[in-house]
């Protein structure tokens, strides 16, 4: 709608000064939540930073002690041992609010089991076999903890997107056209009362 | 012949070839040798030390390190038949005993195999028939349906009896390991039920089995300990008939407050000077630590071989060698392709 789109008289202007209030109370709140969201992402930003280190030790480890292991151990050795595991690790996806953004929360269980409950014999297994178990175990926990903090991450950057838009919309473009319907009002108003005034002045003096 | 009767067994005839395969066996320069190798020289390398058989069979199937592995292991399998198929009376009982670990770790890559789903080709490529449970006697244990015909098919041919309670857990929640360890306690108890004590050969392999179950037991607390398990639990895992870690000690050890106030109480233990390094260390690593007990094993094993040349010693000799042989070419192998760096293959090796 074009700012001289609208009907210039009393009640229009009254309902056009509401909405700008409005719109500058939207506007303002708007920028604080980009502005709390900016700062939110960069905490996260942080943490995903470490998380992305944190899974490249862990994976860097975890391949280490699993090749170290198939090559004291053997192939089949290891195959063997990963083939009897009963262990099986659950992640569960819930949500929680930040600043009103719906982000994922991940949790998993059961991703570190007890030797004696993996599935296979704690007489014969190796340490090196047991030793990479475990430091899969911890890659997987951090992979999980890394996906909640990437999500969050990539849902905070979508949300920050979505809210500058929001407030340049308003800033720019809804914002300057109410302002400048309101001006167009208030002027055709002046018009009209400039126009009734030379009207009264003809009447008296016929 | 060397006054020993046909019940006693061919100790001279059996020894004697065990030495001769001993002396074919890849010497200790050579693994440096292997170290500079790549995967295509060292397939090559270990074809022309006495794989080419197994490496051309299973070549045909097989290509790379697999191919390597697989063998070692088939080489290794059929070098221990020939000297249980040749071996007499008491010196084959006390082999198939001895040897008997390898049917424990068929019927366990059987067992997982099947309770996993794997197709029976599969579970056929990675058994090593090196026990007294040839190639046929594991393909009719594959064939079986159930992993319950299929432990009681083992049963029955290993005569032993798995516990009721032990069955009953793994019913219960599918988990093999209390079987395993139940088998693999077995294995050490029959075997120093089986190894007469009536000459010094065979108390000293005796005493060596008897160290081996210790170190197995030290390293069962390390590992439990390591997970914050102690006490009676670990004491479920703890194989008898030890020669320094006697019941009493295990509990000791089991007992203790962390894995670093166990290795106080080791410091008694025959093989403590050959970990003890690696114990004080500040980065103590129990994989390293298990390395050296092996290095231990090998060195003790190494010691008893000459002593008694007639006896059941030189042949258990070649068969801790020969099975270390291949555990040390596989290493290498997989170290190589898997870019090891040079050193750390080294210490991975048990020279």
């Amino acid at each position: 709608m074009g700012a001289h789109d609208v009907t210039p008289n009393r009640s229009v202007l009254l309902q056009l000064k509401s909405r700008i209030k409005l719109t500058q109370g939207g506007h303002k709140v708007l920028k604080m939540k980009r502005d709390g969201l900016i700062i939110e992402f960069f905490d996260i930003l942080e943490k995903a930073r470490q998380m992305r280190a944190g899974v490249s030790s862990d994976y860097e480890y975890a391949m280490r002690t699993i090749t170290i292991a198939r090559a004291v151990e053997g192939e089949v050795a290891v195959k063997s041992a990963a083939y009897a595991l009963k262990a099986d690790p659950q992640v569960n996806v819930t949500s929680k609010s930040i600043m009103g953004m719906v982000v994922p929360k991940v949790e998993a269980d059961h991703i570190h089991v007890l030797m004696t409950e993996k599935g296979y014999g704690v007489i014969s297994t190796s340490a090196y076999i047991e030793a990479a178990s475990i430091a899969f175990e911890k890659l997987l926990e951090t992979i999980v903890r890394a996906a909640e903090v990437e999500t969050t991450m990539k849902k905070l950057l979508d949300e920050i997107e979505k809210t500058k838009r929001r407030v340049n919309a308003l800033e720019f473009k809804i914002i300057p056209e109410l302002q400048e319907s309101e001006r167009f009002i208030k002027f055709s108003l002046e018009e009209m009362e400039r126009e009734n005034t030379t009207r009264l002045k003809h009447l008296k003096k016929a | 012949m060397f006054g020993r009767s046909k019940a006693k067994g061919n100790y001279a005839y059996t020894a004697t070839k065990a030495k001769a395969m001993k002396s074919q066996l890849i010497k200790e320069d050579d693994y440096n040798k292997m170290l500079q190798l790549n995967v295509t020289e060292l397939v090559h390398f270990v074809s022309e030390a006495g794989y080419s058989k197994e490496i051309s069979e299973i070549g045909e199937r097989v290509r790379g390190i697999d191919l390597v592995e697989r063998a070692t292991y088939a080489n290794m399998a059929s070098t221990f038949k020939k000297l249980l198929d040749g071996s007499q009376g008491e010196l084959h009982t006390v082999l198939a005993a001895y040897l008997q670990k390898w049917d424990n770790w068929n019927i366990k890559v059987i067992l997982r195999g099947k309770s996993y789903g794997l197709p029976a080709e599969q579970i056929k490529d990675d058994l090593v028939p090196a026990g007294s449970m040839g190639a046929e006697a594991l393909d009719k244990l594959i064939a079986l349906e159930s992993t319950d015909e299929i432990i009681a098919a083992f049963e029955k041919t290993e005569s032993l009896t798995i516990p009721p309670e032990v069955l009953h857990e793994y019913h219960e929640n599918g988990n093999l390991g209390k079987i395993e360890d139940f088998i693999d306690k077995y294995h050490y108890e029959r075997l120093l039920k089986v190894i007469p004590t009536t000459s010094i050969p065979t108390r000293m392999f005796s005493d060596y089995i008897r160290e081996t179950v210790d170190i197995k037991n030290v390293e069962t607390i390390m590992k439990l300990k390591s997970e914050g398990i102690n006490g009676d639990a670990v004491m479920e895992y703890i194989i008898p008939g030890g020669k320094q870690v006697d019941m009493k000690l295990a509990k000791q050890l089991a007992d203790a407050e962390n894995v670093t106030d166990t290795f106080a109480d080791l410091a008694q233990l025959d093989f403590y000077e050959d970990v003890k390094e690696d114990v004080e260390s500040e980065d103590m690593d129990i994989c390293k630590i298990f390395q050296n007990t092996k290095k231990h094993e090998l060195h003790v094993a190494k010691k008893f071989s000459s002593q008694y040349p007639l006896s059941v010693l030189p042949v258990v000799d070649y068969m801790i060698n020969m099975e270390n042989e291949a555990r040390n070419i596989r290493t290498i192998a997989r170290g190589i392709e898997s870019g090891i760096d040079r050193e750390t293959i080294k210490e991975l090796l048990v020279i």
